[in-house]
């Protein structure tokens, strides 16, 4: 019975603990964990993305300045005018440099386009 | 009420176990669990339709200091006696879906205008960032925000600058592509945190006043052809 008390005690907090752990599981932060891990990225460079137009619509997407630590990784890219999505991958050469991703399908050219990309890897 | 008090024993033992080992082991987990994940968006803002308020173009000309160009086909940068001209040009950020946020943080922002015509000559052409209003439809020499004086702005006041003509050295050799080497990433930024207001930019030759006249022609939105429509790339990323 002497123990019975610490212990509950032990128990909330060890409860509390794991509720801490969920909820700083936060892709904003760009950290995992209570223990603030860095979300691992092999660039924070100024990537250039360029859209390629073909007939009034966007066919493939060039990302160029991609340094050598991003290289083998895979490039998804995805490509969104407000009515439709395409999307497509490749792989960053091994020593960085550009890749040309061609998209599944070619969404025409809007007044704003939004481009998504995720290098996953290396 | 014996096993209630050792079950709370061994509870301890799980609990000291926990809060001593849990948050390395975590950390350690996530780690050897996770992978390189680089996001990226871009905002592509191009002036198309033709009459798509995205983009606002417009030259100014010397020669004809109250004339409106805004609804002409092609802009110009130029230099001569009496015959500078200066292109304006502004991108509407808003119609970024989603929205920038303002705590984004811009990793590159560049401005792309279509080359149809380049000087005999490497000129060098500064991009400054526009701070006051312009409208499009009346914008004239004798209006525009930065006034009439030539070579006003300083050069060292641009925010970039790039080089077109000819010969071999210049960044912008052809006709039939977008020009390279406008980037305007730290005025963007400053956009986009609300810290300056987007009034866009205006492109100038270096050196107005040459006693020979140089001209550089790039597509207007205006001319309506998608493939040659002014363009403004902003990548960014919304975390640190």
């Amino acid at each position: 019975m002497r123990i019975g008390r610490p212990c509950a005690v032990v128990l909330v907090l060890a409860l509390g603990v794991t509720g801490a752990f969920a909820a700083s599981l936060s892709a904003s932060t760009g950290t995992l964990g209570a223990a603030r891990v860095a979300t691992p990225r092999c660039t924070a460079a100024g990537l250039s993305v360029l859209q390629n137009l073909s007939s009034g619509t966007v066919v493939s997407v060039t990302v160029a300045n991609l340094p050598s630590a991003c290289g083998n990784a895979t490039l998804q890219v995805t490509v969104n005018n407000g009515a439709a999505n395409a999307s497509g991958s490749g792989t960053v050469p091994a020593a960085g440099g550009s890749v040309t991703i061609t998209l599944g399908s070619a969404p025409a050219v809007a007044a704003a386009e939004q481009t998504d990309l995720v290098i996953i890897g290396p | 009420m014996s096993r209630i008090v050792g079950a709370p024993g061994a509870l301890a033992v799980a609990g000291l176990v926990l809060l001593g080992l849990a948050a390395p082991a975590l950390a350690a987990g996530l780690s050897l669990a996770s992978q390189n994940l680089t996001p990226y968006r871009t905002c592509t803002i191009t002036g198309t339709p033709a009459a798509s308020t995205a983009v606002s173009d417009a030259s100014v000309r010397q020669a004809s200091a109250t004339s409106n160009f805004g609804t002409s086909a092609t802009n110009n940068v130029a230099t001569g006696n009496g015959a500078n001209r200066r292109l304006y040009i502004r991108f509407d950020l808003s119609l970024c879906s989603p929205t920038i946020p303002s705590t984004a943080t811009v990793r590159l922002a560049t401005l792309r205008i279509y080359i149809t015509a380049v000087p005999a000559s490497c000129r060098t052409v500064d991009v400054f960032r526009v701070t006051t209003s312009w409208v499009e439809s009346t914008l004239t020499w004798n209006n525009q925000p930065f006034g009439t004086t030539i070579n006003n702005p300083a050069n060292t006041s641009a925010s970039d600058t790039y080089t077109i003509g000819s010969p071999a050295g210049c960044q912008n050799l052809a006709t039939g592509a977008y020009a390279v080497g406008a980037v305007v990433t730290t005025d963007v930024a400053l956009f986009v945190a609300g810290t300056a207001t987007n009034f866009g930019w205006m492109l100038r030759d270096d050196v107005e006043g040459s006693s020979t006249t140089y001209t550089q022609t790039y597509s207007a939105k205006d001319l309506g052809t998608v493939g040659q429509a002014p363009q403004l790339v902003v990548t960014y990323v919304t975390a640190p």
